[in-house]
């Protein structure tokens, strides 16, 4: 393990920021802190670096009690959201700071500082900005600039605060994959935080979804995917239709939907939650006593898939369904159209 | 020669800009060496260059240099708590700073030469380690350290401010000390406003008289500055004389601000900032 988090609780004032949480980081992966703004996944990549320090609990990086140790002194790379780089010094200089702070005895000769920081310039591909200054870089250039900055020390963690979250769409995009491939070719465990599940889905080996200070469910992108532990995950984690409900004796009626529900056969009469994916909601023009009536209202047919928004019949809710195009053509469905839509892969959640 | 601007009115505001500075700067200023003119060289010199106008050059210029430069560490210190850290009664202090703006200088003369009399609180104190205070040199640089310290903490703050934290905390992270990320990451891109801060605290500690005249005693020789002595000229209608001295200030003072923006020129270019 590379690093182990044991029971870590952080309060700001009379607000808690991280609630008894326990995580580890194993070597060489990329794990992923993800959540939305105010879960505290920026407090706990802070107090991993030492920029912040936990009021109870440890952490501990390959075996060692790293909690007392200053930020200086943990050996960690950090990135930040908005670059952080210094102004007032060229990429080169930016990129050789951490060499030239280091105490005279393991300073590396100026030489060889030049070398490292035009290897490290051409990892990330920009060795012919070298004599540039930051603000004469663009936002995914001066992020490239940031991370070469990091591993310039030769950390043994690298974490990164939501790195492209200042980017626009398309560069996003880009630089995620690019740290993808970066990771797979260094392989130093990194963890960084994000509030977009897409980038978190695409990247990460290992993703730590969290909420109010608490984590909600560790898993592979896969896993966290198709099988979410909690409500929160499943609503956080991709579009999902929820539908409320009430279940009694193996039987869950969700509206005017009756579904058998095996798991339930003890539960009598309690509240009950269900999800299903937009891509799991099978649509048809026949009545059918598993379906919801529903008028489709919206079609959205731009893009890969085409998205259709419909009005339930029983209810005041809109439900979310994703066709193929070449299925929606050929039900050559029209706004306004009454259906019966049936989910399937529902899963349940007792409240 | 004026680039077409998309801004109108460009012609009336530079015109009333020129108007403006020529009546309230630049008409004065002239009359100042019209005035000097009327003397002849020999009476020029005599006015200028006798050992007590040239002691009193002496005391307001090192005075001020002193003062400047006392502020350039305090205040930057000052700006750094204002900006770094929350604690109760931030803003009260914040309003402190303002003070010597505020105050009319006659009152912080006369409060600071009450204070710093040998029988007075701090006065008497120093008194004991044989450090006397008002009406010596040191109280003429007490006075204009007071009177120049928002100075530099109003430039350098902003700036501070803008700087952030993160730049600190990526310094720290990246190995330096506490020392080297103040000396190669913050002291760099405070310094154009530390300079700034010091041309304006100097400028302003130059040409101060009434915080001044209490606590200095003026002392022909010793404590007596500059534009108390265009003061006395004047009260003894020598008015040339008066206007003579000051021409040969403006002109020192003049040299003093183009330095001290040649350097912060070069100290700009040498740390690398962009334009």
């Amino acid at each position: 393990m590379s690093i182990e988090i044991k029971n870590i609780n952080k309060g700001f004032g009379s607000f808690s920021a991280l609630n008894n949480v326990s995580l580890e980081v194993p070597t060489g992966e990329l794990v992923a802190l993800l959540g939305p703004s105010g879960c505290g996944k920026t407090t706990l990549l802070r107090i991993i670096a030492g920029l912040e320090t936990p009021d109870t609990g440890s952490i501990h990086f390959y075996g060692k009690d790293a909690t007392e140790r200053a930020v200086r002194e943990r050996e960690v790379g950090f990135v930040f959201q908005h670059y952080a780089l210094f102004r007032h010094m060229t990429v080169f200089e930016n990129v050789a700071f951490g060499l030239r702070v280091r105490p005279k005895h393991t300073r590396p000769n100026d030489a060889e500082i030049k070398r490292r920081v035009h290897e490290l310039l051409n990892l990330v591909q920009l060795d012919w900005l070298a004599d540039r200054y930051p603000p004469q870089l663009s936002g995914g250039q001066r992020q490239r600039i940031a991370l070469a900055r990091a591993l310039a020390v030769e950390p043994k963690v690298l974490l990164l605060d939501e790195p492209f979250g200042a980017l626009d769409a398309k560069v996003r995009k880009e630089l995620r994959r690019w740290l993808r491939r970066l990771h797979d070719e260094l392989h130093v465990t990194s963890v960084f935080v994000t509030h977009d599940q897409e980038e978190a889905l695409e990247v990460a080996d290992t993703i730590v979804v969290m909420n109010q200070g608490k984590i909600e469910q560790i898993g592979s992108p896969q896993q966290v995917y198709d099988n979410p532990a909690t409500p929160f995950v499943y609503q956080f984690l991709g579009n999902v239709n929820a539908f409320e409900g009430r279940v009694n004796a193996g039987v869950a009626k969700l509206g005017a939907l009756e579904v058998p529900v095996k798991e339930f056969a003890q539960t009598h009469d309690s509240a009950v939650q269900a999800f299903a994916r937009p891509h799991d909601i099978d649509i048809s023009r026949d009545a059918s006593a598993a379906a919801f009536k529903a008028q489709l209202t919206y079609v959205h047919s731009a893009g890969s898939v085409v998205r259709l928004e419909l009005k339930r019949d029983d209810a005041e809710t809109f439900i979310e369904a994703e066709l193929t195009r070449e299925y929606f053509s050929q039900l050559n469905l029209k706004e306004g159209e009454t259906v019966y839509l049936t989910p399937r892969n529902v899963r349940f959640f007792l409240d | 020669m004026a680039k077409k601007s998309s801004l109108p009115g460009f012609n009336l505001s530079l015109g009333y800009t020129i108007f403006y500075l020529s009546l309230i700067v630049l008409i004065p200023l002239s009359a100042v060496f019209f005035k000097t003119f009327t003397l002849s060289w020999d009476e020029f010199v005599q006015a200028v260059a006798s050992p007590r106008v040239v002691a009193s050059y002496k005391l307001t210029f090192g005075a001020s240099l002193i003062a400047a430069s006392i502020n350039v560490v305090f205040g930057v210190l000052t700006a750094w708590v204002l900006t770094r850290y929350e604690f109760f009664g931030k803003k009260i202090v914040d309003a402190f700073v303002d003070f010597p703006f505020a105050l009319p200088t006659a009152v912080a003369g006369i409060s600071l030469s009450a204070i710093y009399a040998k029988n007075g609180w701090i006065g008497s104190l120093l008194d004991q380690i044989g450090i006397a205070v008002a009406y010596t040199p040191l109280g003429v640089v007490v006075a204009l350290t007071f009177i120049g310290l928002p100075f530099v903490v109003r430039t350098v703050q902003p700036v501070l401010e803008d700087l952030g934290a993160e730049v600190e905390e990526a310094g720290a992270s990246l190995g330096a000390n506490r020392w080297q990320v103040f000396y190669k990451i913050i002291l760099p891109a405070i310094w154009p406003a530390v300079i700034t801060g010091f041309a304006l605290a100097f400028a302003r500690a130059v040409g101060e008289y009434g915080s001044v005249i209490f606590i200095a005693g003026n002392m022909p020789m010793v404590s007596e500055i500059t534009p108390l002595i265009i003061i006395t000229k004047l009260e003894q209608y020598d008015y040339a004389g008066a206007t003579a001295v000051a021409a040969v200030m403006l002109v020192i003072s003049f040299i003093l601000l183009f330095a001290i923006n040649g350097f912060q020129w070069w100290s700009n270019r040498r740390l690398g900032h962009v334009k």
